[in-house]
């Protein structure tokens, strides 16, 4: 305890037993509880900090859980007993904004929210927007790839990670990738951490690509009385050749519910409604919008409405918005899930959830980031209610096969760690496990770094 | 009350941890336990036998809220922390008992209203040994070591409370209403000039004001402490005094006391047989002093004022009643006045109550950023709706060396019309 508060400074340790349970958990429904409170949370101020927590901890085989927010919905964050909690948020400098080469660099504790105001206000832009953005940090986001709903045009946090500099268990500091947009040299250590979920590095900084920001955002709303009416036009929209920015899904129950709580006139007894967004030149939005129109109509919407200033596109996207807000009023525990599948098996998962659902006897609705496939299976139930939480567990194992069978994927954006590790084996294969814990031991060999996700 | 009848609230919340992203609290101490999402799942393990709430770290933990109701604003679930703070604090001063200093003050003093009164004035009175003038003026500083903080600028209780300044009614000429002004304890004994210029703008906009004798502290400070059974005989006092006024409008000018006449006697006064009408009635008659106003349109010219003003959300008047626009529509309407907004003017100032003097430090690091936001904008006045604001803002410019006075909105209206010495 000394040698770390020697370290980081013993303002920057955390040792009362109330402060170390508030890192038995994450956004996920997993918790450690008291068995597995940690020993220890610290809060380093440097790379070179990192490393000489991680070659302490190293030697004395302590297990080590780095964080940033502890955002993640996966279970990516949950100690273990004797554990160190790394927190990152201390270290969240903007490094540099680079115009010229639109790029930038940032300490693992930047939030991302803020990371992208800053350079939206030099006219760029940095994609990846989870719903978490507000208070999750660039690190976290590296290190579980996080997504969101521009995804559909943008892709996901990998796709704008250029390098990172990241401490390895062992204690050595790497940098990985380069300032450049092109980088063949070595191994793709970038891609390797990014995703990696705290188990083979702890991420310090990140450099990324940025975009001009896009000048202006059209935004139109669908109502389909057929649900595979409304996942088709999400493949013709594509197939048009217009990439929407966000193309979100909300089905019957969604739709409901949030018609009680905000009353917005939507049609209570509408299948699905499809929420589009494109952005870019004012001078082609216009058209883009037209034949997104035009298409869901010819795929039979009962309504579309196209905004056409800020107000309006504001206030269509109130329901989605509120969406989540309408589901907790429903039941007092919410699970939300992101089976992938292909888009145009779109319609066929929505079937496979709603037959599980009824299966089950539990609330299944479905919200989907639909422009690519990834679908928020959304459990709505009472934790307090052992019964059905079984159910529910049974459930959830059902979709995943559901999912798999589909040539789908189990996580789109969310992770696997604790909650879906089980799963691993049945997407991955024996030889794909056997590759990551390959891996895994020849990075961290004696499995110190959040050693329980793998 | 027991722990286990707050689960149904915490299971709401999915420790989705949107609340780290406005948590004034959490920005300045970082560690999960200061906010929402750690004090929630704390009371978890609470019920589930994990934590002892007996223990201080327990108690310490629920002391580091602010009740600036940021959270609640930003939770996708909508859970109540605001509620789930007050209840843990009232289970604990239950079980616990509040500590002797709150005990004193809030029992003996806030029970008996001539007691308190009769305090305040000594306190008027001796208070110059404790305080010496802040150089430049503007507050007082204390002139020894007494648990507040050296630098810790106080404006002194007055030597004369509002109440006894004032008649019990002023009448306006040709008035078109009447209205009644419940004081609340801040303007009272440390602004009365607050309640003088609410009582100057209301009449020369052709409104009666009438000051019930009787009125005493709206019950927040001892509410947020957990102290319910005082809270509970103070909100009857309340209730009792304005409920059956003949008055068109009950007036705060105060966010704090504005918010629990109502939203929080309601809850408070639920098992008191015969309340709930009278609950209800003064809720709905009650109003902010600027809300009130900008409704019922200003009728009498203002002469005007030169000054670049911005103006300062108090948590309770902007989250707690809804009053955002309507302060900004009156102060825009001054002629000669700019308006510049802050950068986060809806941020918490720190103040909180009893909770810049029993956090002051922490409060004090909260309010620099607010200073900062002041700082930056360079305007002459800061506006706001909450005398505690006012006092912690002012507070925090002093110790900053920042420049700029901190007024009530009304004081700042009276100035436009050309009141005296306001």
């Amino acid at each position: 305890m000394a040698a770390i508060k020697g370290i980081v400074g013993a303002e920057n340790v955390l040792e009362a037993y109330e402060d170390r349970y508030c890192y038995t958990y994450d956004a996920s429904a997993v918790t450690a509880g008291r068995e597995g409170t940690p020993a220890l949370v610290v809060y380093p101020g440097s790379a070179a900090e990192v490393s000489a927590l991680l070659v302490l901890a190293n030697a004395h085989k302590i297990p080590v859980i780095p964080r940033g927010a502890g955002s993640n919905v996966s279970g990516g964050s949950i100690p273990r007993a004797g554990a160190m909690v790394m927190v990152l948020t201390r270290m969240n400098r903007i490094v540099i904004i680079d115009r010229r080469n639109m790029i930038a660099e940032a300490e693992a504790g930047v939030i991302t929210a803020d990371f992208q105001a800053e350079v939206e206000k030099l006219g760029l832009f940095y994609p990846p927007d989870p719903a978490s953005k507000a208070f999750s940090t660039l690190g976290g986001n590296v290190a579980e790839c996080a997504g969101g709903p521009r995804g559909a045009k943008y892709g996901v946090t990998r796709d704008y990670v250029l390098g990172l500099e990241a401490v390895l268990p062992t204690g050595e500091i790497v940098k990985t990738g380069a300032r450049t947009m092109k980088c063949v040299a070595g191994y793709d250590l970038t891609r390797l951490i990014t995703g990696s979920e705290g188990t083979l590095a702890v991420v310090t900084k990140v450099i990324v690509k940025l975009l001009p920001l896009p000048e202006a955002k059209k935004t139109l709303l669908a109502v389909f009385a057929d649900m595979d009416r409304a996942a088709e036009t999400v493949s013709q929209v594509f197939m048009a050749g217009v990439v929407p920015t966000t193309l979100e899904l909300l089905d019957n129950i969604y739709i409901r519910n949030i018609e009680e709580y905000v009353h917005i006139g939507l049609p209570v007894d509408a299948e699905a409604v499809l929420l589009i967004e494109v952005d870019g030149d004012p001078a082609v939005l216009d058209k883009q919008a037209g034949i997104i129109a035009r298409i869901c109509r010819e795929q039979g919407a009962t309504e579309v409405k196209v905004a056409r200033d800020a107000k309006e596109a504001d206030e269509l996207w109130v329901a989605r918005r509120a969406a989540f807000a309408a589901m907790s009023r429903v039941r007092p525990t919410v699970i939300g899930e992101d089976c992938t599948v292909p888009r145009d098996r779109i319609p066929e998962m929505v079937r496979a959830i709603r037959a599980i659902a009824a299966k089950y006897d539990i609330i299944i609705a479905v919200l989907g980031h639909a422009g690519d496939g990834n679908l928020h299976a959304t459990i709505l139930t009472d934790e307090r209610d052992r019964e059905e939480m079984a159910r529910v567990e049974q459930a959830a194992a059902e979709i995943f096969t559901a999912t798999l069978a589909m040539d789908g994927t189990l996580t789109g954006e969310h992770g696997i760690g604790l909650v879906k590790k089980k799963y691993l084996p049945l997407e991955m294969g024996e030889g794909g496990m056997m590759a990551m814990r390959a891996i895994k031991r020849a990075l961290d060999p004696n499995n110190i770094l959040n050693p329980d996700l793998i | 009350m027991q722990w286990s009848e707050l689960e149904r609230e915490v299971i709401r919340c999915i420790r989705c941890g949107a609340c780290q992203s406005v948590c004034p609290v959490f920005r300045e101490m970082r560690a999960e336990s200061t906010v929402a999402r750690g004090k929630i799942s704390l009371i978890r393990a609470v019920i589930r036998g994990e934590v002892d709430a007996a223990g201080p770290a327990f108690a310490e933990r629920m002391s580091w809220c602010l009740m600036c109701r940021a959270c609640q604003e930003s939770c996708p679930s909508g859970v109540n922390l605001g509620e789930l703070m007050l209840a843990a604090r009232r289970k604990l001063a239950e079980d616990n008992g509040l500590p002797l200093l709150k005990r004193l003050i809030f029992r003996l003093g806030l029970r008996n209203r001539r007691l308190f009164e009769l305090g305040m004035g000594l306190g008027a009175i001796f208070q110059g040994l404790l305080l010496r003038p802040a150089p430049g003026g503007g507050g007082m500083l204390p002139r020894l070591p007494m648990g507040l903080d050296r630098r810790r600028l106080v404006s002194p209780v007055v030597a004369r409370p509002f109440r006894a300044r004032v008649p019990a009614r002023v009448d306006a000429a040709g008035a078109r209403g009447t209205v009644a002004l419940f004081t609340g304890c801040m303007i009272n004994y440390v602004y009365p000039r607050i309640g003088e210029a609410v009582v100057a703008v209301l009449t020369r906009n052709g409104f009666n004001v009438v000051i019930p004798a009787g009125q005493h502290c709206c019950g927040t400070p001892v509410y947020v402490n957990g102290d319910v059974p005082t809270a509970v005989e103070l909100a009857r006092a309340t209730v009792d005094a304005f409920a059956d006024l003949d008055a068109d409008a009950v007036i705060t000018a105060c966010g704090s006391c504005g918010a629990a006449l109502r939203k929080e006697y309601g809850p408070l006064l639920a098992n008191e047989p015969g309340y709930a009408e009278k609950v209800a009635r003064l809720a709905a008659k009650t109003r902010d002093f600027a809300e009130f106003l900008a409704a019922a349109g200003l009728t009498s010219a203002m002469k005007g004022l030169a000054a670049t003003v911005t103006y300062h959300d108090s948590c309770h008047l902007a989250r707690s009643q809804g009053v955002r626009g309507q302060p900004r529509e009156l102060i825009a309407a001054v002629p000669g006045l700019t308006f510049t907004e802050l950068k986060a003017p809806a941020r918490c100032c720190g103040a909180a109550g009893s909770f810049s003097l029993s956090h002051y430090g922490l409060s004090r690091k909260i309010n620099d950023h607010k200073v900062d936001d002041i700082a930056a904008g360079g305007a002459d006045i800061v506006a706001t709706g909450c005398p505690m604001c006012l006092m912690h803002i002012r507070d925090g410019m002093n110790q900053r060396g920042v420049g700029g006075e901190v007024l009530h909105t009304a004081e700042l209206l009276a100035r436009a019309y050309g009141e005296e010495g306001i």
